[in-house]
């Protein structure tokens, strides 16, 4: 199931690469990219119609040019590495910290699953995480406190998810939300029949990440537009910073609504069904387009500072941003774009000057 | 306890050999053992310096005022309600409903132990009820959620019953509690002197009166004294609720519905990424407070009843 899950997606990935032009940005992303970034009129090459997909090796000729970062053998990278940050981050880091010490890397890498915000706070305030996990652009203020310990950022995107908004498959009445139904499903409405009176005359029961983390806060901007007090007002509320909790809650009955990043959702996706917004389905192909609603950007965060003084930084830095796509897929999210991408490579070149 | 115990029966000679042997080794396990009895002590006053401090500097936050935290039923420290009933109402829920599992089995249990069964079966059934409670709470958590919960749906039905409820996380926080109940109640039908039982059966009483009405009556301080640890055991008990009861604080008499109390949200909040000095960090220690006083409560009050109800029969 999961498999052919995966498969109708890279199919999806393969067409598209060929037609896709410079992708839109996602709502929320930030100007990253520093000044250099022209990007490289698409090359028309066409789709080689492989009939084997295999979800960790990405087929599809690149529309842009890639950028290329010096090759880093993990069998010569030493020391240890600290980061921290987004629970939706988590799956990837991990993967990619697997990936690492797979091929040799011998130090210790430690990957905290606290939220974004508290993982800027770890970065900017206590100063004792080399890498910072974000599921949204860093804050103004946490800029700020940044500057004042001595730290400048640097942003790495590394990837999309498409935040998925799902029910138990037993739930038959609900394919499709608008921002608007979302808002009253998940704040203002008691029972579903509240929301569309042809929806059951039954409670909701929602689920929904915990009051710290990225997902919720970027809900919470995108839906209630950052009035988080409507949110929490909400009644038959469960709020938990453990995904899988949420999972399970949804699963328990028809009745039941949750959201959460999208790998949670590929990994359930038997039991579990995701809506559309706004009649957008969140596919590859509407991630890249930027019409997906929810889609919203991935980073990691270091500074140039700590990329010099620990070469095992910069060199994992440097492995995430050259082996992620072959992984992201797979691990249940979306590869950003190559502009995207070439972007966080060339301000990888440029710290390391 | 008195540290040094003198030996009566020992002749004079040993008792000055004794004397005159130099003490070194007795007096290093003495200091070892004040040490251990001190760190005990020491780390209770240290808990409730530090519950008492943070609590303070949580009730000094403008924010929030002692009235709403004891009146009002709305706990989001988010924004800043900070109303703590949805918390004690879920706990004293979930505690009641244990309560109500594991009294009228404990006690059966026990009798049954102390009073019927015979010496052999009673040496197989006390080590495997003791099994019960080597069994960790997590395990327990999981089992309240896939089995329990399941069991539930299917009785009264999945609409009524919730997924995370505090009906299937307070009758397996029962069943953790049951050989508490019935180990303490046991020991404490045990010590019923035999002569009250014959009494009674020279008076044509049946067995099962003797129990119900004699034996049981006679051990009631002994009994009330496990209902109420047993009950501070469910009250602070934390994995099962974490678990099974829900990760909301909804205030609700329904224990079909998910419902977060006190320990659980100590818990989710805490693992959570909370940052420290902030208001809710410091919530959390007020929680913790009212969780103390009540079991100290609790605690205090089965002492008195030991005290002050015990029959001394010899």
């Amino acid at each position: 199931m999961r498999r052919l899950k995966f498969a109708s997606l890279i199919l999806v990935a393969l067409v598209l690469a060929s037609c896709a032009g410079p992708a839109a940005p996602t709502p929320t992303q930030p100007p990253a990219a520093p000044p250099t970034a022209t990007p490289v009129p698409p090359t028309a090459t066409p789709v080689p119609p492989t009939a084997t997909p295999v979800p960790a090796k990405p087929t599809q000729p690149p529309a842009v040019e890639e950028v290329r970062l010096p090759k880093v053998n993990p069998l010569e990278v030493t020391g240890d590495i600290i980061t921290a940050g987004s629970s939706t981050v988590f799956p990837l880091a991990e993967r990619m910290a697997e990936r690492f010490r797979d091929e040799g890397y011998k130090g210790n890498i430690t990957i905290d699953s606290i939220g974004s915000g508290a993982g800027f706070e770890r970065f900017c305030k206590a100063g004792e995480t080399d890498i910072s996990n974000a599921s949204r652009p860093i804050k103004d203020s946490e800029r700020e406190a940044c500057r004042s310990i001595g730290r400048e950022p640097l942003e790495f995107r590394i990837g999309t998810d498409a935040l998925a908004v799902v029910v138990s498959r037993e739930n038959t009445f609900i394919t499709n939300a608008t921002k608007e139904e979302l808002a009253k499903i998940f704040a203002d409405a008691v029972k579903w029949s509240d929301v569309n009176p042809q929806w059951p005359d039954k409670e909701i029961l929602r689920f929904t990440p915990g009051t710290d983390s990225g997902t919720f806060d970027y809900f919470v901007e995108e839906i209630f537009k950052k009035d988080k007090e409507r949110a929490l007002k909400a009644t038959n509320l469960q709020l938990s910073e453990d995904d899988n909790v949420l999972v399970q809650g949804v699963l328990g009955s028809p009745y039941a609504i949750g959201y959460f990043g999208y790998a949670y959702y590929v990994e359930n996706a038997d039991r579990l069904r995701v809506l559309s917004i706004e009649g957008v389905e969140p596919t590859q192909e509407t991630v890249d387009k930027g019409t997906y609603p929810l889609a919203r950007p991935l980073f990691m965060y270091s500074t140039a500072k700590i990329m010099k003084e620990k070469p095992q930084v910069a060199a994992f830095l440097n492995f995430v941003l050259t082996h992620v796509n072959e992984e992201i897929r797979d691990v249940g999210y979306f590869p950003a774009s190559t502009e995207a991408l070439n972007a966080a490579k060339r301000t990888w070149l440029e710290a390391m000057k | 306890m008195s540290a040094q115990g003198s030996t009566p029966m020992a002749s004079d000679a040993t008792m000055r050999a004794l004397a005159r042997r130099p003490r070194l080794r007795e007096s290093v396990i003495q200091a070892f053992l004040f040490v251990a009895g001190a760190i005990s002590i020491l780390t209770t006053v240290g808990i409730v310096a530090v519950l008492l401090r943070e609590s303070l500097r949580f009730f000094a936050s403008p924010e929030v005022s002692l009235r709403e935290f004891l009146t009002s039923t709305k706990w989001q420290p988010q924004i800043l309600e900070f109303g703590i009933w949805p918390l004690v109402n879920a706990t004293l829920m979930t505690s009641t409903i244990a309560m109500a599992v594991a009294l009228p089995l404990g006690l059966a249990v026990a009798i049954y132990l102390s009073e019927y069964a015979s010496e052999r079966s009673r040496s197989i059934l006390k080590p495997v009820l003791e099994v019960l409670a080597g069994i960790p709470t997590v395990v327990y958590g999981y089992f309240a959620l896939t089995f329990m919960t399941p069991l539930l749906r299917a009785i009264f039905g999945r609409d009524v019953v919730e997924i995370y409820n505090t009906a299937s996380a307070g009758i397996v926080i029962g069943i953790l509690i049951l050989p508490l109940v019935s180990s303490m109640s046991e020991d404490a039908l045990s010590a019923v002197p035999n002569a009250l039982r014959e009494a009674a059966y020279a008076m044509g009483a049946t067995k099962l009166e003797v129990a119900v009405q004699v034996v049981v009556p006679a051990a009631l301080s002994g009994i009330a004294a496990a209902a109420i640890l047993a009950m501070s055991r469910a009250v602070g008990e934390t994995m099962v609720v974490a678990i099974a009861a829900g990760a909301g604080p909804n205030f609700t008499f329904n224990p079909f519905k998910a419902a977060e109390t006190m320990t659980g949200h100590i818990v989710r909040i805490s693992s959570g990424d909370i940052a420290y000095d902030s208001i809710d960090y410091n919530s959390l220690f007020a929680i913790g407070l009212v969780l103390f006083l009540m079991t100290l409560a609790l605690n205090i009050l089965s002492q008195r009843i030991v005290q002050r109800f015990r029959e001394a029969y010899e």
